[in-house]
């Protein structure tokens, strides 16, 4: 009895440690964005902010146009989120359905790309739009990633599970095959389609690398490098105002996690 | 019933339409825009964007949008690939020692022929003839900006203390550096003397030190033996007086660092750019005197900070309002605003004369150091290479001799064989 | 299934495979091709043969920066493994502190690499950050400890990944097992060592070796914490490539970079594959 009770005690305690690990970092982040300058210069480690000044976040909308970065971003991150589902489901089905000759060698290109890593391709994507033009658009953004392979690869998958019969049965009440990856089948793999696109819309929505290779200025900058760049030349870095920008960054995708972080943690929590 | 697919086919085609690149030049409200890329940010920024605000309100006919691109050397590789995709703005500003490479490649637009380009009343050794030597010939393509030099810094109460004097020599420096130094039981150290170990400063070395990085018949000598001394006598300070911090920190991260630990007491002595001065006075809770560097065989300082350049494949209309621009920019009242707003040179004759005469060099005496060192600014090379010697050969080799203690002879050979090797 | 048209599936795939084939295998080509050139966008391109490879394995560049990178990887993949096993075997408990543990772990994996990075530069700041201060200077500006650093953060932000696959894992532990060794007598040490570590062992193959590949690709950290950064010593891979073109403006450089990345990128997917194959069969 009493083994268990001090078990209990050192795994709370453990828990704390990690809470406390992972939680303490966000909450300076926050407690700072809070402070003015000549406070942080003073007196850096002081847990509280004297009151929550939001000189730092006036500065951060007054610098950095947040509202037109933020709908750049999450206009980029859901065209490719959406265009990812509408292609990996056609292509998908057919891979997964569709009996044709070729089939193994199309699955052997969607597989092959799983390995190329956009760190490996952007010097010469770069290049291909800048001999047409296209850098610093919305097009160099999301046109690469219109076609997901691990998109494609799971919804084959998927559907592997699924029988034939409810197909055949959908052909014979005269549903086109359109109809029927769209329709039918989209619905049945609702899981599936929704967790793509929330993981895809987020690790997009956060995306520094590519945006940062294809934009030249601010005309299509994501908030993610307009962020980066809060981080001044010179003149002593403001840290308040970078840990404004930075909720401001980090909030929206927080929220949304802890929205949805109950249906995808349900697998593997208690 | 809207098919999902529709939906997820109009936004899409929605999201790839929206872009394709503006077709130029642009109009605005019936303005013409002039798209200007620039480097700057905090206190700087802030002038800077008044300025552009000021000049938009002015007149009507030109509207210009300011860009922040990150630091110089950010900005400048943006505007590189830019020129290369096709995508590059009307105006923006390069550091000097790309001039000569951007120039080659012939991306840059000549201004001789611009209205009034000839008679601009330049201080003679901010402009791009007085910047550069063996640049006569060369057509005229960069208007100066924001213009400094480097120059020394120093914490008035705490040389009061210690009873000791700007020193003028590098001798004279050491030692005031080791009698600054202050070591506390707790580790914390008070340390005589930082400066960022970079380029710039070390370019201002080798000329106190009597050399040269390229001789007048254009063989690339890194400074020779003046170079090897420059970096010793920094590896003396670190390494074994060690009265002297190497400032954590790439490129501008390392002159933010000491400003800050500057700021905070925690270094007596500095060296920093002029650009400063008022940032620095304003933000001490002590006396900050600047000084000129101090010499060695003699004295020497390099000119920096950057100029403006109108980018040549623009089309002419934006070119020419882009000029208007850079013209107001360099008028008198402009230039004075600039300079006693930050701690850049005024790069008029005239601006200099009526800052003189109002009486501001008498009650900002800082503002003046950097002005008379002028007469002992040193041109640099109009080498094409220069830029890439600097930031590939050099720069990364300055932090590892003095992180290091390697040889700094064998260290310059090795970088001037690299230099010697085409691109 | 026959389709009903022969041109259905290429309709079907047509739009993926081309975009995966112009955005991810023919790059690889023209990289291949662009490293035998010395360009700089601005000129002309020269051809210079094999010259790019040869002058990045003369001045060691190469060497360098495929052990920095590697260094950084294993630092990383054995953090987050060892930390994401003890967190997961941790949380796998009912309580309200352990859901809480396992939502704020997983969230550092969620937000984006620009907070991370931002926030871990303010906190190990030597003039005003918590860390940093009490460190004496920052240790991004050492070139011992600054790549060490960044593995640290890289521990910080991916551990949730590892945490929750290992979490997955052990539910898949039939319960049976563990009341079997329980009234065999296994105590709580027992039962991990002898039931939940060996049938967790593919699992903890397949973290190790998709993080392993995500690590060997960053970049993000780099960019923004040190830029390379001091003296190069935090110089990883994908930052080479990226100053070479977009700093250097050395595209052929760049391009012979990418060759060998991929190369290498191409060697550690064969090993993962390796990795699984032995999993299935050892499932088998």
């Amino acid at each position: 009895m009493k083994e268990r009770r001090s078990a209990t005690a050192l795994w709370l305690a453990l828990g704390g440690v990690a809470l406390a690990a992972w939680v303490f970092p966000y909450a300076w982040m926050v407690v700072t964005s809070f402070k003015t300058l000549p406070e942080i210069m003073s007196n850096p480690t002081a847990p509280y902010a004297r009151r929550l000044d939001l000189g730092a976040y006036r500065e951060v909308f007054a610098t950095m146009p947040v509202a037109r970065y933020t709908a750049v971003t999450a206009a980029m991150a859901s065209a490719i989120a959406s265009a990812q589902i509408a292609l990996a489901l056609p292509a998908g089905y057919a891979l997964a359905k569709l009996r044709f000759a070729g089939r193994r060698q199309a699955f052997g290109v969607v597989l092959a790309c799983l390995l190329v890593p956009t760190q490996a391709t952007f010097v010469p994507v770069f290049l291909m739009f800048a001999k047409v033009r296209l850098v610093n658009t919305m097009t160099a953004l999301v046109l690469p990633f219109a076609a997901s392979a691990l998109g494609t690869f799971l919804v084959r998958q998927a559907l592997l599970a699924v029988p034939d019969e409810i197909i055949e049965a959908a052909r014979m009440d005269g549903a086109s095959e359109w109809t029927i990856v769209y329709r039918i089948v989209a619905p049945m793999l609702r899981p599936t389609l929704v967790s793509l696109f929330l993981v895809s819309f987020v690790f997009h929505y956060s995306d520094y690398f590519w945006p940062l290779v294809m934009t030249t200025d601010d005309s299509v900058r994501t908030l993610p490098l307009g962020v980066a760049l809060l981080r001044e030349q010179g003149t002593g870095v403001r840290w308040n105002i970078v840990m404004a920008g930075n909720v401001v960054l980090s909030a929206p995708v927080l929220a949304l996690f802890a929205v949805v972080q109950r249906h995808l943690l349900r697998a593997v929590g208690r | 019933m809207i098919a999902r697919r529709d939906v997820l086919r109009a936004s899409a085609a929605l999201a790839l339409c929206g872009c394709r690149q503006r077709a130029r030049p642009v109009r605005e409200d019936g303005r013409l825009v002039v798209t200007f890329w620039y480097a700057y940010g905090d206190l700087v920024r802030k002038v800077l964007l008044e300025l552009v605000a000021r000049y938009n309100a002015s007149q009507s006919r030109i509207l210009v949008k300011a860009v922040h691109q990150g630091d110089y050397f950010e900005a400048l590789a943006k505007l590189r690939t830019a020129l290369a995709a096709g995508a590059a703005p009307t105006l923006s500003h390069v550091v000097l020692e790309v001039v000569p490479y951007l120039a080659r490649a012939g991306v840059l637009e000549p201004l001789d022929d611009y209205d009034g380009a000839r008679e601009m009343p330049f201080v003679p050794a901010l402009d791009q003839r007085g910047s550069f030597a063996g640049a006569g010939r060369e057509p005229l393509v960069a208007i100066p900006f924001n213009r400094s030099t480097p120059i020394a810094f120093a914490n008035a109460r705490v040389l009061e203390e210690e009873r000791v004097e700007m020193p003028r020599t590098w001798e004279e420096l050491a030692e005031a550096a080791r009698r600054l130094t202050r070591r506390a039981s707790n580790g914390e150290v008070r340390w005589g003397f930082e400066v960022p170990v970079s380029w710039w400063y070390w370019v201002a070395m080798v000329g106190q030190a009597g050399g040269r990085l390229v001789e007048p018949d254009g063989s690339l000598t890194l400074g020779g033996d003046a170079g090897v001394e420059a970096i010793r006598f920094w590896q003396r300070l670190v390494r074994q007086d060690r009265v002297m911090r190497q400032p954590p920190g790439r490129d501008y991260q390392a002159w933010q660092s000491s400003n800050e630990s500057f700021l905070q007491g925690r270094i007596a002595m500095m060296w920093s750019s002029t650009a400063y001065v008022r940032y620095l006075e304003d933000n001490a809770r002590f006396p900050v005197v600047a000084a000129p560097l101090p010499r060695h065989v003699r004295a020497s300082v390099p000119t920096g900070g950057t100029m403006f350049v109108l980018v040549r494949s623009a089309p002419d209309e934006e070119k020419l309002a882009a000029w208007d621009f850079v013209r107001w920019m360099c008028a008198d009242e402009q230039t004075i605003a600039w300079s006693t707003r930050t701690g850049y040179l005024p790069v008029t004759r005239p601006a200099v004369q009526r800052l003189a005469e109002r009486g501001w060099y008498a009650r900002h005496p800082n503002d003046r150091v950097a002005y008379d060192q002028l007469s002992d600014a040193t041109p640099w090379p109009w080498s094409p290479d220069l830029f890439r010697v600097d930031r590939d050969v050099v720069e990364p080799r300055l932090e590892d001799a003095v992180l290091t203690g390697r040889d700094a002879r064998a260290l310059l050979d090795e970088a001037r064989s690299e230099a010697r090797r085409p691109a | 299934m026959t389709p009903r048209a022969r041109w259905h599936p290429w309709a079907m795939l047509g739009p993926t495979l081309a975009l995966l084939a112009v955005f991810f295998l023919a790059p690889i080509g023209v990289a291949a091709y662009e490293s035998l050139f010395s360009w700089d966008l601005l000129t002309p391109p020269r051809f210079v043969g094999a010259s790019n490879y040869a002058a990045l394995a003369a001045r060691g560049e190469l060497l360098h920066v495929a052990l920095r990178t590697t260094a950084y990887s294993a630092i990383v993949v054995l953090g987050t493994m060892s930390l994401g096993l003890a967190l997961a075997l941790l949380v796998d408990r009912p309580g309200r502190l352990f859901a809480l543990v396992r939502t704020s772990v997983f969230s550092a994996y969620v937000v984006s690499w620009v907070a991370v990075a931002l926030l871990w530069m303010w906190m190990l700041d030597g003039n005003g950050g918590i860390f940093g201060r009490a460190l004496h200077g920052s240790p991004l500006g050492d070139p011992g400890w600054a790549l060490p650093t960044l593995a640290v953060v890289g521990i910080w932000k991916l551990t949730g990944y590892s945490m929750i696959v290992f979490l997955a894992g052990l539910q898949g532990v039939p319960r049976s097992l563990h009341e079997a060794a329980a009234l065999d007598g296994a105590g709580a040490w027992g039962r991990l060592r002898h039931v939940t570590l060996p049938l967790l062992a593919p699992t903890a193959a397949f973290v190790a070796t998709t993080s392993l590949v995500t690590s060997f690709q960053a970049f993000d950290v780099v960019r923004i914490m040190t830029q390379g950064g001091p003296a190069r010593s935090t110089e990883l891979f994908v930052y080479a490539i990226y100053e070479q073109v977009f700093l250097d403006l050395s595209v052929g450089r760049a391009s012979a970079l990418t060759v060998v990345f991929f190369a290498l990128l191409l060697a550690l997917a064969a090993l993962q594959l390796r990795v699984w194959r032995a999993r299935g069969e050892a499932a088998r």
